[in-house]
């Protein structure tokens, strides 16, 4: 679904990644580590063409993106991104948020965009949450909606960035629920955690990244129970 | 004591009628002053985010040499460079010269707006595949709006002000009243006071104009 071939990316003199390769298939949920700073959401900003990538190519849905001739608007469209710092519209309400980018960017007539905003916030159980603006959520809340804002462009892979990292602890679960039921009934995601038990619960695949390079990647049961590398030994200490 | 305050009332009686008429024109001023000054703020800001090294070069330019220079001087400038070549009143004189002063203020509040906008905000837009002109539009310049209202208020309030140096191309302004008041009537102190009054007082009202303005813009939305 996402394939991410040799990335390399560098900001001035400072290089990032270093040849990346992960193939992320249909409907698979990777979870990505690694310690801070080690190019986890600089590789999610770049399957989103936030950053552009110095070396390698990127293929979405079977189709490798030209980032000089293709129309990155519209792969973004089809790449959805999650927000540690959810990153909602505070102008406009949480409906208005969610219907935002099928009204301008779709072009849907707003009967039908309007119909779509209220199934997906309620979905993620926000109905009720329609008409208030952003500032009267708690953060939880704002993150479900950052997630049904995201999901109402009907993305082929949703993109989360520490989804949870900014949320008080008791916080956590409603949006790891919301996220549990998006791999449930299918989606294919990338998700940078610290959420162990979540990764351990809900991926497919669990890939280290330390950095800037690939050194892990294995299922859950031998991330944790049998790792290769010396590194990510540690990081399990770590997290633990 | 009480001398100067008979005397000082005897002069607001005596006065109000033209002060009241000249407070009409301070106002109008004021008001074009401010809202050319939007205008012509709005197009050097764009100039100053746009990708071009040549607007942004002349956006600084502008900026720089009205900041760099009195407002009075701007106005005498404006007055004898329109006037040379085309006729027009002192008072539109005088309001255009507030205008362009008030551009490069302006155009620096709105820039500071819209860069101020959370970078993140751009990137969520960006990331549901709007593009770049509807993010501008729809995500970035009505934040940017919002947070610009403040300090348009306190330029408002400033220009007001600055609106009585047009008294020096002979704008009857409520400034220019005083000053001539100060001279026929040899009650200069008296007179000055009063209009110090009037400014006060109209700042006043404005300043509590644009907290209420500003309060209920904050009631739902942040
Ligand atoms: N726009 C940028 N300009 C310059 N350096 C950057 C930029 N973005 C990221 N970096 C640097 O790239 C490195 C990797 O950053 P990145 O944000 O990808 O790490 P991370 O794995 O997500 O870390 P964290 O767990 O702290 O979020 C860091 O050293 C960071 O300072
Ligand atoms: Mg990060």
């Amino acid at each position: 679904m996402i394939i991410g071939e040799n990335i390399h990316k560098s900001f001035g003199d400072l290089e990032v990644l270093k040849g990346v390769d992960l193939h992320v298939q249909p409907q698979e949920v990777v979870v990505l580590v690694g310690v801070s700073g080690s190019g986890k959401s600089t590789l999610l900003r770049c399957f989103n063409f936030l950053e552009m990538i110095n070396e390698g190519s990127i293929t979405i849905d079977g189709k490798k993106v030209d980032p000089k001739k293709d129309n990155l608007t519209k792969i973004r469209a089809e790449v959805g991104m999650v927000f540690q710092h959810f990153n909602l519209f505070p102008h406009k309400t949480v409906l208005e948020n969610v219907i935002e980018a099928p009204l301008t960017v779709k072009k849907m007539n707003k009967e039908k965009a309007k119909k779509l905003g209220l199934e997906l916030l309620e979905k993620v159980g926000l109905s009720d949450k329609a008409d208030v603006y952003p500032s009267k959520l708690s953060g939880g809340q704002k993150q479900r909606v950052a997630i049904a804002r995201s999901l109402a462009m009907e993305p082929k892979v949703m993109l989360f960035d520490e989804p949870t990292s900014a949320l008080d602890p008791e916080l956590v679960g409603e949006v790891l629920q919301v996220m549990k039921q998006l791999a449930e009934e299918g989606m294919t995601m990338v998700v940078v955690t610290h959420e162990m038990k979540f990764a351990k619960e809900v991926a497919d695949r669990i890939i280290m990244i330390d950095q800037g390079t690939i050194i892990e990647s294995a299922d859950p049961e031998n991330f944790f129970g049998n790792p290769q590398h010396e590194r990510t030994r540690q990081f399990i200490q770590l997290v633990e | 004591m009480f001398e100067l305050f008979g005397t000082v009332f005897e002069v607001f009686m005596r006065t109000y009628p033209g002060f009241l008429e000249a407070t009409v024109v301070t106002l109008q001023l004021t008001a074009i002053g401010v809202i050319l000054g939007t205008v012509i703020g709005l197009v050097f800001a764009l100039m100053k985010i746009s990708g071009s090294k040549i607007l942004q070069w002349i956006a600084n330019v502008y900026i720089t040499v009205i900041r760099g220079t009195p407002l009075i001087v701007q106005i005498m400038f404006l007055y004898f460079g329109i006037v040379e070549i085309y006729t027009m009143s002192n008072f539109w004189a005088g309001a255009i010269a507030l205008g362009v002063h008030n551009g490069a203020y302006i155009a620096e509040i709105f820039r500071g707006a819209i860069q101020g906008v959370d970078p993140g905000q751009r990137e969520a837009s960006m990331s549901l595949g709007m593009n770049r002109k509807q993010t501008m539009q729809r995500i970035v310049f009505p934040q940017a709006l919002r947070r610009s209202i403040p300090p348009l208020g306190n330029q408002f309030i400033i220009t007001l002000k600055d609106s009585s140096l047009v008294y020096i191309i002979g704008v009857s302004e409520i400034f220019s009243l005083a000053n001539r008041e100060a001279a026929q009537s040899f009650q200069p102190f008296e007179s000055f006071l009063v209009v110090a009054l009037y400014y006060l007082v109209l700042v006043m009202i404005f300043t509590y104009l644009l907290r209420w303005y500003e309060n209920r813009l904050d009631v739902d939305k942040t």
